[in-house]
């Protein structure tokens, strides 16, 4: 597993939102699962002495440090305060910031991840559902029911293209290290490039598949970066030009980006790409 | 959103970026009445979104007996489809030397990406690829209140040092107004000095509140409709409806429906938490478009509950079929009422394409 493991602390800011409540139980019901340390504190400013699922809320995570132990934090604010959480948590010295939140002005998210990293804080998002180590950690809001313990990392710039994936590798017999929805806007913290370099340094994980999309050149950079054996799906083959394909991130502009290129670049890298989805089993049984 | 160029040419001008004398009509009256400000020769410039108006016709040269007449002929196109509201009358530049100077969002560096070359007025795209040491470009940290003076001095080469200034301020109107690109292409110089002689900016839509700006796109009714339920939404060209729950995954049945050699008429994502009536609302939309004669439903949560989404189904009322893939709570549920509608649930999203394509073949 990486990023995380069963006795990470996890601090929820927006914790008193519908969806912060809703996933801070969910989170601390796997944990209790795994036996996990899971969501130990909750974060709303202005809602301190309240509490969620069970779960005590201060007014910053400053204040939530003083009385428990937490290296990690998963974001439910709003896309205008989101920037400001990400830089609260990695001034408060956590080193890693999970940023569930959708529609943060990009502007935001470049200054928020210069300063986390200034602080040693890594960004996993914004955009993204999370992370999930089956067995010992859940940060986000995946669904756990399709994953299964075991030796395939998987990295994703999608939520439900993931879960998708996960069953079927579920259903083919492999199961996963870590699985790790890194975002889908056009910036984003932990890139391709980031989460292989963790995954190279993890003994558990033997394999990993890389869940791309039109926009950008993160997928190929990569891959390029590393020695680990990788399978790859890129979605949007069929997506026209200069359209936004419902992330801010997916997006063909100025020629660049297209699902085509993006897939021949990475075969004449001699990386395996499967042309659907449910072909992904089958490439990682291959290269295993 | 991107700016129309007056809108950009007024910010630039706000931040000292020198742009040529002109002014905004909407009639050709109004140019009659103003022609005195031009000079001998001007030009009128079409304010359509639209890229490449000047080769669709949208950017004309006139001169005081032809002024209203080319005004009149302006008003009456339409540039790659989009009618013509608005013209821009500008001075007409003498131009010394054309440069192109950019600032853009670089999802590799995380960064701000400064673009300039001393070939301006080109495809900056087609340049990059075929000479790219003919582009200087250098990143910047946007946690930087300027360009920093050797930054500068490495942009500009045999540049005039003034351009730099603008450069600079271009760098503070890309920061300060939230955009995802800020352009001049050209950036020229003239017997009287330096000119932004076009303006592009392209503000981040997650910014247009707290940047004061209203989206004003052309959106057909049936986008106009999918923005209010909150639906992601775009028209393709086929006949196979297609609704999805996140990005990714719509954009995967997309790409199988063309896979099994089929035609996607749209892309639409429900977003988060389907329930009854945001589906309903979906097939809805989806089933007005007349091109469409069969629609997939791919949707896939953990929380996502199978017996409300079928119910938004049914309750939709549509006339066309509905082939449906769902994975969630409450499957069996889910299958029973969708049975016994006589709908169809199929096992995978792979079977729910492959039934679809072959239902309009």
């Amino acid at each position: 597993m990486i990023y995380g493991d069963k006795h990470t602390g996890v601090i929820v800011t927006g914790a008193t939102g519908k969806q912060g409540a809703f996933h801070i139980a969910l989170m601390n019901e796997y944990a209790r699962q795994v036996g996990g340390e899971g969501v130990v504190a909750g974060v709303t400013p202005g809602k301190a002495g309240q509490e969620v699922a069970g779960v005590p809320v201060y007014n910053s995570i400053h204040d939530a440090l003083k009385e428990h132990d937490a290296s990690a934090s998963v974001l439910f604010v709003p896309g205008f305060a989101a920037g400001d959480s990400i830089m609260e948590a990695a001034s408060a010295g956590l080193s890693l910031v999970v940023a569930i939140t959708e529609h943060i002005p990009v502007h935001d998210t470049m200054r928020a991840i210069s300063f986390a990293r200034i602080h040693g804080c890594d960004v996993i998002g914004p955009n993204c559902p999370g992370l999930l180590s089956p067995g010992e950690i859940k940060m986000g809001i995946m669904p756990v029911h399709l994953s299964s313990r075991g030796h395939v990392g998987v990295i994703s710039r999608s939520g439900t293209l993931t879960y998708e994936i996960v069953d079927q590798l579920t259903r083919a017999g492999l199961g996963q290290s870590t699985i790790v929805g890194i975002g889908g806007d056009p910036v984003i913290g932990q890139t391709f490039r980031d989460v292989l370099r963790r995954f190279e340094e993890d003994d558990q994980t033997e394999a990993v598949v890389i869940l791309g999309e039109v926009g950008g050149s993160l997928e190929e950079e990569g891959a390029k970066a590393t020695d680990l054996p990788i399978a790859a799906y890129i979605a949007g083959i069929s997506a026209p030009p200069e359209k936004r394909m419902g992330h801010a991130g997916a997006i063909i502009e100025g020629g660049e980006g297209d699902a085509r290129s993006k897939i021949e670049r990475l075969r004449r890298m001699g990386v395996p790409v499967a042309s659907r989805p449910s072909e992904v089993p089958r490439l990682i049984k291959e290269i295993l | 959103m991107k700016l129309l160029e007056h809108e950009a040419r007024n910010i630039f001008r706000e931040y000292g970026i020198p742009v040529p004398a002109g002014f905004l009509i909407r009639s050709p009256g109004e140019l009659a009445s103003r022609m005195g400000e031009l000079g001998e020769r001007f030009v009128l410039k079409a304010q359509v979104e639209v890229g490449g108006r000047g080769k669709a016709g949208g950017i004309v040269v006139a001169d005081p007996t032809t002024g209203e007449r080319i005004a009149g002929d302006l008003f009456r196109k339409e540039i790659k489809g989009v009618p013509v509201r608005e013209v821009l009358a500008v001075e007409y530049l003498d131009i010394q030397k054309e440069y192109y100077a950019s600032i853009a969002i670089d999802r590799s560096t995380k960064q701000a990406l400064i673009l300039f070359t001393e070939e301006g007025g080109v495809d900056i795209e087609a340049l990059a690829k075929e000479r790219p040491e003919a582009v200087r470009r250098a990143s910047l940290p946007l946690l930087m209140r300027d360009i920093p003076p050797f930054m500068i001095r490495d942009l500009l080469g045999a540049a005039p040092k003034e351009i730099g200034k603008v450069l600079n301020q271009l760098y503070r109107v890309f920061s300060e107004k939230d955009a995802l690109l800020a352009e001049i292409n050209p950036l020229v110089t003239t017997s009287e000095g330096i000119f932004a002689a076009d303006a592009k900016l392209i503000v981040d839509d997650n910014a247009l509140s707290r940047q004061g700006i209203k989206l004003n796109r052309d959106l057909t009714d049936r986008e106009r409709e999918a923005e209010m339920h909150g639906f992601s939404y775009v028209e393709l060209k086929g006949d196979i409806g297609v609704i999805g729950n996140g990005a990714g995954l719509t954009m995967a049945t997309l790409d199988l429906i063309e896979y099994y050699d089929g035609k996607a008429a749209n892309f639409l994502d429900v977003g988060g938490g389907a329930d009854q009536e945001r589906v309903m609302h979906a097939v809805r939309l989806v089933a007005a478009d007349p091109s469409v004669n069969v629609i997939v439903v791919n949707l896939l949560g953990g929380i996502t509950r199978c017996d409300e989404v079928a119910r938004g189904i049914i309750s939709a009322g549509i006339s066309q079929p509905v082939i449906v893939r769902l994975a969630g709570t409450n499957e069996a549920e889910g299958r029973q009422i969708l049975d016994g509608s006589g709908y169809r649930m199929m096992e995978s999203m792979e079977q729910a394409v492959k039934a679809a394509v072959e239902a309009v073949q």
